[in-house]
């Protein structure tokens, strides 16, 4: 299988015969050893979750930092490298402002996704005598969290660029087992406070460690208070309440 | 002996990429509706260069722009916001609500802070909350939210009847009494043809025609009895529920 | 990095890099020694006045064959009508070289058009809005065109009559006329043809021109009694020879008081 993609694998802009552009594959197969990520939509709003390795007991668990803010209604979690999802992130919250101040609105969360995954594919490019801004595919998957005049809305995008949206959404190493629980346990008449604990069972379930405040993070976009990250007294009560 | 040679100062005479066009432009929000009006005159000086030239423009289904000033800027700078309109509509699957082209236009014209439009805009319309709005403009952006504006060549003689006769401006209510917050369509029109008569009375610059657009929001019993008014004709374009209709009528050519 | 998607894929331009987030590579274009690139700021060899009118098969136009270097009759022998296509025809007053290279500008877009081998030709609503955008373009450059002009054509059955002049500003009506014309000749083209557009005929409308042209003779000084005529109608566009004005002076034998007579 390696010795028919030697030939292909390298350039970022060359497809394979077979149609393929093996790079943005490998970039794929890059989330998937990232921690695992999920994504929940209800009708009061959508719940992001991420587990966090503690890899030391000596590593500040709330260094790590696996969920941002794009705009005050507008958040992201994500799994892979997640180095590459600030040049995403920075984007995306400038692409925000600057709808902002030209519109007077709040940008859709459908809009935002689609200037993140424009982004997405400008590996390789260059002009003229320029340097190419960036040289491989990003390694990075995004769940993109929001709420705009359509209601509450969740959206994965992937290193081709590529934007889906979902009720429930897992990524990351446990995404598997985690996806499948999703759609077994998600249904349409979901309160915020079932997906939280929703979340954070199905991080249990593929998590090695055994799930606390520490090595779990817990956000949510809701219409009364937009965007917030659940601090750890927070986190410690939804726990409790498993 | 005074000196002599400097007397004569060499006087650089450049271009000068302005003029006025004259018109008068004027509109009046109603609770679920708003009014947006034009003269159809375009001058230069004491010269009449056509009788017909538009200065109202429908933008959307719920938004209107009149544009009075410099008439190429105006045509340019209209053709810039519709240019916008479309990409947005493209980016992000909507109609632009009429707040954001409110701020658009204000972004668009302060982007010309040191090279200005010369154009004085009214933007008027339905808020997506269904209320009628009016947005006026200055040349260089700054821009409010209001009941009532009139602009152009005929403003000072507009404007003053607008106050009075929309804010109810020096008159004091019967005792008991309070003056509505918003008037019914039929008057808001009969207001705008008085304004217009009037100035065309009084303004050498306004007159030959009247343009008057409505936009009346979704559900709104202000449509009624508009379809049989002398000279209207309906533009809507969606079925988004609000509805753009205009009135033309003739006005004194002298 | 660069947040506006429009700009992705173009060379960067350190000239518009309005708020300086890049590096000055190379002098901008618009420094100190801009100044030394001349703008027009004058028209120097002009032509005077351009009329035209809407009658029931199409448009005539007419300008005279005079070229003025301020007050000197310089050139007596120059067309101010030229035809764009087979559907219209261009009538300018103001700065002749202007004109002429809007000629040139404009013969080039109807080669280019032409070349394209859609079988699709511009009309004169086109060739109207083509050439305000380069009159426009040109004023916001602060370096105008200047000239002030009519076009006029008819094309699939519909005439077309607008101008458009240095400032960029265009309207249409069913007479007009630029410069002097607008004064002295405008008043007497609407009194003629205004209600009558779909009923003049040709000779009607020659008649109405001829004399306008005449009476432009007498009143402007910068005129000249020699001019030429073009009609668009269906069937193309014509552009007549050069033609003389019929005028009697004779009436100014009997003026008493602006001159040195004797009695």
């Amino acid at each position: 299988m390696f010795l028919t993609r030697s030939e292909y694998d390298r350039g970022v802009n060359t497809f394979s015969p077979e149609g393929r552009l093996f790079q943005v594959e490998y970039a794929i197969e890059a989330i998937k050893l990232g921690s695992t990520t999920v994504g929940i939509r209800t009708p009061e709003g959508v719940v992001l979750g991420v587990e966090k390795r503690v890899q030391s007991p000596l590593l500040e668990s709330n260094s790590i930092e696996k969920i941002m803010e794009i705009d005050s209604h507008l958040g992201c979690a994500m799994s892979g490298l997640t180095a590459d999802a600030r040049t995403m992130i920075d984007h995306a919250r400038v692409t925000s402002q600057n709808h902002a101040f030209t519109y007077d609105e709040p940008i859709k969360v459908e809009s935002v996704t689609q200037a993140v995954c424009d982004l997405a594919l400008r590996f390789g490019e260059s002009v003229h005598d320029e340097e190419a801004m960036m040289s491989r595919p990003f390694g990075v998957a995004l769940l993109i969290a929001g709420i705009d005049e359509l209601g509450p809305q969740l959206y994965h995008t992937d290193p081709s660029g590529t934007f889906v949206r979902y009720d429930a959404k897992a990524i990351g190493s446990g995404s598997e087992a985690a996806q499948s629980e999703l759609q077994d346990k998600w249904h349409k008449q979901m309160t915020l406070k079932e997906a939280q604990i929703l979340t954070l069972r199905v991080l249990k379930q593929v998590m090695e460690e055994k799930l606390d405040q520490h090595n779990v993070q817990l956000a949510q976009v809701t219409q009364a208070k937009g965007f917030e990250i659940l601090d750890e007294t927070k986190l410690k009560e939804v726990i409790e309440g498993m | 002996m005074p000196d002599m040679v400097s007397i004569a100062q060499p006087i650089q005479q450049s271009f000068n990429p302005y003029t006025e066009n004259g018109g008068t432009i004027l509109a009046i929000a109603g609770a679920d509706f708003s009014v947006i009006a034009g003269d159809t005159r375009q001058s230069e000086g004491y010269n009449i260069q056509t009788r017909y030239a538009p200065k109202v423009f429908r933008l959307t289904d719920k938004a209107v722009l009149a544009v009075n000033g410099f008439a190429a800027d105006g045509n340019m700078f209209v053709k810039k916001v519709r240019q916008r309109l479309e990409w947005y509509r493209h980016a992000h699957a909507k109609d632009m609500p009429i707040r954001a082209i409110a701020r658009l236009i204000q972004t668009m014209l302060y982007a010309r802070r040191f090279f200005p439009y010369y154009v004085y805009n009214i933007l008027g319309g339905i808020e997506e909350d269904g209320t009628g709005a009016v947005y006026s403009f200055d040349p260089v952006g700054s821009y409010e939210r209001e009941a009532c504006r009139a602009a152009g060549a005929a403003q000072s003689l507009v404007q003053p009847f607008l106050d009075n006769q929309i804010y109810f401006k020096n008159q004091t209510p019967a005792p008991g009494t309070s003056f509505p917050a918003h008037l019914p369509l039929q008057t808001v029109l009969s207001l705008v043809i008085d304004s217009f008569t009037s100035a065309t009375e009084r303004h050498i610059e306004v007159g030959d025609g009247l343009e008057i657009y409505v936009v009346v929001a979704k559900g709104s019993t202000s449509a009624q009895g508009l379809q049989n008014l002398r000279g209207v004709q309906e533009l809507t374009a969606t079925d988004d529920g609000e509805r753009v209709f205009v009135v033309r009528r003739e006005l004194k050519k002298d | 990095m660069d947040h506006f998607p429009t700009n992705w894929g173009r060379p960067r331009n350190d000239a518009f890099d309005a708020y300086g987030t890049y590096p000055i590579a190379q002098r901008p274009k618009n420094d100190a020694f801009s100044a030394g690139v001349q703008h027009t700021q004058q028209p120097i060899v002009t032509g005077t006045s351009v009329l035209a009118i809407k009658y029931k098969d199409g448009i005539m136009m007419a300008a005279d064959n005079l070229a003025s270097y301020g007050s000197l009759a310089r050139f007596k022998d120059i067309q101010r009508l030229h035809a764009v296509g087979d559907n219209t025809v261009i009538g300018a007053g103001g700065d002749m070289s202007d004109f002429q290279y809007i000629q040139t500008i404009l013969d080039e877009l109807m080669i280019d058009e032409f070349t394209s081998g859609d079988h699709q030709t511009l009309g004169p609503a086109e060739i109207h809005e083509y050439l305000s955008q380069i009159m426009y373009a040109r004023r916001s450059k602060m370096n105008p065109l200047w000239n002030s002009l009519l076009v006029g054509g008819f094309k699939d059955g519909q005439r077309f009559l607008a101008y458009v002049d240095l400032l960029g500003t265009t309207y249409s009506a069913s007479t007009l006329a630029t410069g002097y014309g607008s004064y002295i000749a405008q008043p007497l083209l609407r009194k003629a043809v205004e209600g009558y557009e779909d009923v003049l005929t040709e000779e009607e409308a020659l008649k109405i021109i001829e004399n306008s042209m005449r009476v432009l003779y007498y009143r402007d000084a910068r005129s000249l009694n020699k001019y030429q005529v073009a009609t668009i109608t269906e069937k193309g566009v014509t552009i007549s020879e050069s033609r003389q004005l019929e005028t009697s002076w004779s009436f100014a034998e009997g003026i008493r008081g602006y001159g040195a007579q004797t009695q």
